[in-house]
């Protein structure tokens, strides 16, 4: 402790301690945004160093795993690409979370909607032919379509018969993987008939590629479009803030004239959406251009992750996303080049989201520090009148 | 009534014999860039009921909360019954005999009275509940105090003031010797706060001690027998309740002489603006809320609504503001009829404007910036949205205009509500419902948990909306303040308008009666 900040007392040293770290915190000088970032990146690093730990425990080489997580995920320009290739449905899954939540409706049924986004592509992928971008533009459309209808179910029941929408959105996901099971064993199955998986798109029907001989195609950008897309929808545009109000303070948005059931619905079909977008992404996008069993690979549910770790700012999933792809494409590596379990990122992953979650109480203390000084706000001049007059009437 | 030389102790309070049953002294408690109590001293005595007066924010609450423990003090020292305490959390001050009603009341709804009463204590047979046990003894205490609580109904099925009772057992079941009341009368009836008034008495005439968070200063006068006056965080003095009057306290509150009647212009009323016509709303299960209700509210006029809460005030507010259909009845709005009101249409069609009675639920987005709750109606329009994108300049603009006019307290745009006092919450939604110039307003509760600063500006500005031409429906379970301010009174009762008294045919003590439900004059 520097000694010029010790004060005289003995006894105020704590407390002077105390208040010179509640300062810090809810110092206005560092905006809610920064502060925000700060709690998750430290977040971040600390599960970071908890997964290390872990691995010293457990008798693996911690450095190395580093190492190797690091070089897997940003190695190299395959590498890079292949992390970036995996931000894209993280991303644009957040941003789906994102939306919904902007109104306090809870979608878990991304993956569901990603497998019907993605199927809808592959349809469109392998019996549409024509020219270049038409396939691919229609595959795209269809799939958005798809996965808002597949969420518009959910929201339907959610305002006409009250059912919970977030136990609807999860179960729908059990409905489209089976969906997909019976396409590619069935239906759809390639013409062999000895893989569970689709003949491959056209490719016309494919994404061009963005950097050539690796897995990063234009779709990325068009996700990261889309996050600033919704950073605009949300802050900068009515409907956003219909949105915001809605999650807000539902009863006081009515209140207000606001429709806030149907906002809600739209709200929940723009995030399947554009839970759709990313399934056609990982079709349209992918290595094979085929569609397999269980190709939405879990990114339904960490694009949450990442949604969480953002503190659902559509900016702020940038990051995010790119970190857990990042973790995905290097725990494999990692697993590879010195033996420690890819499961550790599940650890990682995991850590971070009760370490986020667990440090939501410091951004809601800060939020609620009263700022106004409640003197009588028609008394005029100085800012805190004396209280000489209120003594005299005593006195 | 085992004690009934407490309460002679109390009326002679120069021999301090004994020490009081709770000595504060010096408390200084900060929070960065706000001093929230400074050096100060508190003393309550054995069968004492003592009065904490200040305006929202004045460090009242920090106080009480360092006394339950939820806050630790940054310097300062705790006796109770003369014994030296540390109280570092609500625990604590339970095992202390220290008790408190909050101003939110802290009960399950959905559990009956004997098991919220259950709840936290430790039953006799673990793992087993002992909820007979406590049950009985829950009608016991409420038979020894009257407090008439049934052991077995279900908290969400009790009025508010019958949930404040199930909190003073709680206590009680706890035998707290001191019990702290924040703004426990801002929910009651005039006939629920006699009664509580009467259970106080009882209470501190056994030798407990009670503290008593109001602003209300009748009430003050009614039962306390000293008070405290806190302001920015400092004792500004303790007087005994006896020896000074109303208009004294008042100026104790806010340190300036307050017009406790408001000026109200005479203004000639024009033609009607809203008419209602035998308004009737059923409850699912059979249950008139509302029953045949008619009214008019003319320009320049004020209607007040007097009424005990829960008699329908807040239906009404929710049928004529289009969040409620009602089931059969005509509403009219400027001569023409309303075919189907929500809210949109009330205030863009009909031009309507609403001060909602619970402001934190109804009127207000806690955790989004006063700009976005002072755009709440507008920002869908122009000249603040252009092809629905917001013009954010432009809402800045109206924001920092509604902020000077309405003199909002902020230090900024981008302040979340819930960072505002009571006071500035409540001048957000004036400002927000007022400025549009809208040709009624329905104001419910308007000054509820205000101190005497905002409750005046708001009462200033329902007048000048009504001298500019305007109309307003003036819903309140204040009798004072339904009685200065309205032209004309109607009593609401049972979802029934009982009468609708002329201004020079206004008595209290009709209205008062009135509101209890006796049918005066009415054969």
């Amino acid at each position: 402790m520097s000694g010029a900040a010790g004060d005289g007392g003995s006894t105020g040293q704590g407390g002077f301690v105390r208040s010179r770290l509640g300062a810090f915190r809810r110092s206005r000088a560092i905006s809610d945004a920064a502060f925000s970032l700060g709690v998750s990146v430290v977040a971040v690093l600390v599960a970071l160093a908890i997964s290390i730990g872990v691995i010293a425990a457990f008798g693996g080489p911690p450095w190395a795993s580093l190492h190797a997580l690091w070089t897997g995920a940003f190695g190299g320009r395959s590498q890079i690409a292949g992390t970036l290739n995996k931000m894209i449905p993280l991303l644009l899954v957040a941003l789906g979370w994102i939306v919904a939540f902007s109104t306090k409706r809870i979608n878990i049924g991304f993956e569901g909607q990603i497998l019907v986004g993605g199927i809808a592509a592959v349809v469109v992928g392998l019996k549409v032919h024509a020219p270049a971008p038409i396939p691919l533009a229609l595959g795209v459309i269809a799939g958005i379509g798809a996965g808002g209808i597949y969420a518009a179910i959910p929201a339907w029941l959610w305002a006409r018969r009250h059912v919970n929408e977030i136990i609807s959105t999860l179960m729908l996901n059990f409905v489209a993987i089976q969906l997909v099971s019976w396409l590619v064993r069935g239906p759809l199955q390639e013409p062999t008939r000895g893989f569970p998986f689709t003949s491959p798109v056209s490719n016309a029907a494919r994404w061009p590629a963005l950097l050539h001989g690796t897995d990063l195609h234009w779709d990325f950008a068009v996700a990261l479009a889309m996050a600033f897309a919704v950073q605009f929808l949300l802050k900068r545009t009515s409907f956003g803030m219909r949105l915001r109000v809605t999650g807000g303070n539902e009863p006081a948005a009515r209140s207000a004239g606001i429709r806030t059931r149907a906002v809600a619905v739209v709200a929940l079909v723009l995030s399947g959406m554009v839970a759709g977008l990313a399934g056609t992404s990982l079709i349209l996008a992918g290595a094979t251009g085929t569609m397999t069993d269980s190709f939405s690979a879990n990114y339904g549910f960490d694009g949450i992750v990442a949604a969480l770790l953002a503190r659902n700012s559509a900016l702020g999933a940038i990051p995010a996303a790119l970190l857990l792809a990042a973790l995905r494409q290097g725990g494999g590596v990692m697993e590879a080049q010195v033996g420690t379990s890819s499961a550790l990122v599940q650890i990682t992953q995991g850590l971070v989201v009760v370490l986020v979650a667990g440090s939501g109480w410091l951004i809601y203390r800060r939020r609620s520090v009263r700022v106004d000084t409640d003197a009588p706000a028609v008394a005029r001049g100085p800012e805190r009148p004396e209280p000489t007059a209120a003594e005299a009437v005593v006195g | 009534m085992s004690d009934a030389g407490a309460d002679a102790r109390r009326t002679a309070p120069g021999e301090d014999a004994e020490p009081p049953a709770l000595r504060m002294r010096g408390i200084t408690m900060t929070f960065p860039g706000v001093v929230a109590n400074l050096n100060v001293d508190l003393d309550v005595r054995r069968g004492e009921i003592h009065g904490l007066l200040g305006e929202n924010g004045a460090g009242k609450t920090t106080l009480m909360n360092v006394l339950y423990g939820l806050l630790q003090p940054d310097e300062g020292s705790i006796e109770i019954g003369g014994n030296p305490v540390q109280i570092h959390s609500p625990r604590d001050a339970a095992a202390l005999g220290i008790g408190m009603v909050h101003q939110h009341f802290m009960l399950v709804p959905d559990m009956t009275v004997a098991e919220n009463v259950a709840l936290g204590l430790r039953s006799s047979r673990p793992p087993l509940s002992n909820i007979k046990q406590v049950a009985a003894r829950v009608d016991e205490l409420s038979n020894r105090y009257g407090l008439r609580v049934d052991p077995n109904a279900l908290i969400e099925e009790l009025s508010v003031g019958m949930q404040q009772r199930v909190e003073i057992v709680k206590l009680l079941y706890r035998d707290a010797r001191i019990l702290v009341l924040d703004e426990p009368t801002s929910v009651l009836t005039p006939s629920e706060w006699v009664d509580l008034s009467a259970v106080l008495r009882s209470l501190v005439a056994e030798g407990r001690s009670a503290i008593f968070i109001t602003h209300k200063l009748d009430e003050m006068l009614s039962v306390v027998a000293v008070c405290t006056k806190i302001h920015d965080g400092e004792v500004v003095g303790t007087v005994d309740v006896g020896e000074t009057d109303k208009a004294a306290l008042a100026r104790m509150m806010v340190g300036r002489d307050v017009v406790l009647r408001v000026h109200r212009p005479q203004l000639e009323p024009g033609a009607p603006v809203l008419e209602v016509e035998d308004l009737s709303l059923v409850a699912p299960d059979g249950r008139a809320i509302l029953d045949g209700i008619s009214f008019e509210v003319r320009e320049r006029e004020i209607l007040g609504v007097a009424g005990v809460d829960g008699n329908g005030q807040q239906e009404l507010l929710e049928v004529l503001t289009g969040m409620r259909q009602p089931t059969s009845g005509g509403i009219r709005i400027a001569g023409r009829a309303v075919e189907s009101l929500d809210p949109r249409a009330f205030t863009l069609r009909y031009g309507g404007a609403v001060i909602p009675g619970d402001r934190q639920h109804l009127g207000l987005i806690l955790d989004l910036p006063l700009s976005d709750n002072l755009m709440l109606r507008d920002f869908d329009r122009e000249p603040f949205a252009h092809w629905g994108v917001l013009d954010l300049p432009e809402i800045r603009r109206r924001c920092s205009e509604l902020i000077g006019e309405y003199h909002i307290r902020t230090t900024g745009q981008n302040v979340r509500v819930r960072q505002l006092s009571g006071g500035n919450q409540q001048r957000a939604v004036v400002a927000r419902e007022l400025h549009r110039r809208p040709r009624f307003l329905i104001a419910a509760q308007p000054t509820r948990g205000l101190d005497v600063g905002a409750m005046e500006f708001v009462h200033q500005r329902l007048i000048d909306h009504t001298a500019a031409g305007g109309a307003t429906l003036l819903i309140s379970s204040e009798l004072e303040e339904v009685v200065s301010l309205s032209d004309r009174v109607a009593v609401i009762y049972g979802g029934q308008f009982l009468r609708i008294l002329d201004r020079q045919d206004i008595d209290p003590q009709v209205i008062g009666l009135l509101m209890a439900g006796q049918r005066v004059g009415a054969r």
